[in-house]
C-alpha cells in the first residue's frame, strides 16, 4: 500500500532543522555594548526636526519648561535679593 | 514653505545668554557678600545658576546640531575661529600669571633675601611628583590623539577605550596634585613665591578640572552617537583644550618648578 493521502501536504518540513547554534542571528563585535542603547540618533533627529514652531530649549515639552522655569526663577528671585542686599551693604552703618 | 538660501544658522531666540550674565551678577556679588558679610547663598546661587545655564546652553548645541542639522560647513568653520579664540584669550589669562611670577623671580627683593626660592622657601622637588605629572599629561596627549584617529577611522571600541584612558589621566593628574597640595610646606600666603606658585598651579588645575568635564562630556556623546567619523568637532574643541591645558603645565613646570626651584 502507498503512502499517500491525496489533498494533504505535509504541514512541517521533514527536513531535519540545523542544530540551534549553528546558525546565529547576530555576528558583531559590538554585541557587548548593545546594551548600552541603540543608535537612537535617527529618531532624534526626527523628533527635533518637527516644524511646530517650539524653540530648540523647549523642544521636549515639560522637562525642559520646568528647567526653564527653574532656573529663570532662581536667576530673577536672586537678582532682586542680590540688588536689596548690595542697597543694603551700601547703607552706612548705624552707630 | 520658506527655506534658507544661506548657510548660516540663525538661531531660535534663547534665554541662556541672560540668565547667563545674571548668573555673573549672583557669583561677583556673591563673592563680595562672602568676604565682607560671612553669607555664602548669593554665591551659591550664583554658582547653581552658572550651572543651569551652562548644561541647557549647550545641550541646546548639541541639539542644533546634531538633532537638527544646522552645523554646515560654514557654521563649523565659525565655531572653529570661536574656539581658537577663547584659548587665544585663556593664553592671555595664564601670561598675565607667569608675567607676575617672572616678575618677582628675576630680580628679588631684599626683603625675600635677595634670591629665589625666596629665604625660609623650601621648594617642592621637581623630579618626584612634578615629574610623574608631566608624563601623565604627556601620555594623555598621545591617547587623545589615539581617540582622534580611531574617531576618523571609525573605531568605535577603539575611541572610546582611549578617550576613556585619556579622561583617568586627567582624573589622576587631579588626585596627584590635589595630595602634593596638601604636601608642600609652604602656602599661598607665604610671600610672593607662595602666591605665584599657587595661583599658577590653581588655576592650572581648574583647567584640567575644566577639560576633563569636557572630555567626559564627548565620552557620553561618542557612546550615544552623536559623532560620525568626519563630523566630531565637538570632540576637536576638546583635543584642542585638553592639549592648551598640558602645554601650560609644561611651562609652568619648567619655569615655577624647575628653574625656580
Amino acid at each position: 500500500c502507498i503512502n499517500y493521502t491525496p489533498g494533504l501536504k505535509p504541514v512541517v518540513s521533514t527536513k531535519t532543522p540545523p542544530i540551534i547554534f549553528a546558525t546565529p542571528t547576530k555576528l558583531t563585535f559590538d554585541s557587548v555594548y548593545d546594551y548600552a542603547g541603540k543608535n537612537k540618533v535617527p529618531e532624534l533627529q526626527k523628533f527635533f526636526q518637527k516644524s511646530d514652531g517650539v524653540p530648540v530649549h523647549l523642544k521636549r515639552g515639560l522637562p525642559d519648561q520646568m528647567l526653564y522655569w527653574t532656573t529663570m526663577a532662581l536667576t530673577v528671585g536672586g537678582t532682586i535679593y542680590c540688588l536689596i542686599g548690595l542697597y543694603m551693604a551700601s547703607q552706612p552703618k548705624n552707630k | 514653505m520658506t527655506h534658507q538660501t544661506h548657510p548660516y544658522h540663525m538661531v531660535n531666540p534663547s534665554p541662556w545668554p541672560l540668565t547667563g550674565a545674571f548668573s555673573a551678577l549672583l557669583m561677583t556679588s556673591g563673592l563680595a557678600m562672602w568676604f565682607h558679610f560671612n553669607s555664602t547663598i548669593l554665591l551659591s546661587l550664583g554658582m547653581l545658576t552658572n550651572l543651569l545655564t551652562m548644561y541647557q546652553w549647550w545641550r541646546d548645541i548639541v541639539r542644533e546640531g546634531t538633532f537638527q542639522g544646522h552645523h554646515t560647513f560654514t557654521v563649523q568653520k565659525g565655531l572653529r575661529y570661536g574656539m581658537i579664540l577663547f584659548i587665544i584669550s585663556e593664553i592671555f589669562f595664564f601670561a598675565g600669571f607667569f608675567w607676575a611670577f617672572y616678575h618677582s623671580s628675576l630680580a628679588p627683593t631684599p626683603e625675600l633675601g635677595g634670591c629665589w626660592p625666596p629665604t625660609g622657601i623650601i621648594p617642592l622637588n621637581p623630579l618626584e611628583v612634578p615629574l610623574l605629572n608631566t608624563a601623565v599629561l604627556l601620555a594623555s596627549g598621545v591617547t587623545i590623539t589615539w581617540a582622534h584617529h580611531s574617531l576618523m577611522e571609525g573605531d568605535r571600541m577603539s575611541m572610546l577605550q582611549s578617550l576613556l584612558i585619556t579622561i583617568m589621566l586627567g582624573i589622576y593628574f587631579t588626585l596627584l596634585q590635589a595630595s602634593e597640595y596638601l604636601e608642600t610646606p609652604f602656602t599661598i600666603s607665604d610671600g610672593v613665591y607662595g602666591s605665584t606658585f599657587f595661583m599658577a598651579t590653581g588655576f592650572h588645575g581648574l583647567h584640567v578640572i575644566i577639560g576633563s568635564t569636557f572630555l567626559t562630556i564627548c565620552f557620553f556623546r561618542q557612546l550615544n552617537f552623536h559623532f560620525t567619523s568626519s563630523h566630531h568637532f565637538g570632540f576637536e574643541a576638546a583635543a584642542w583644550y585638553w592639549h592648551f591645558v598640558d602645554v601650560v603645565w609644561l611651562f609652568l613646570y619648567v619655569s615655577i618648578y624647575w628653574w625656580g626651584s
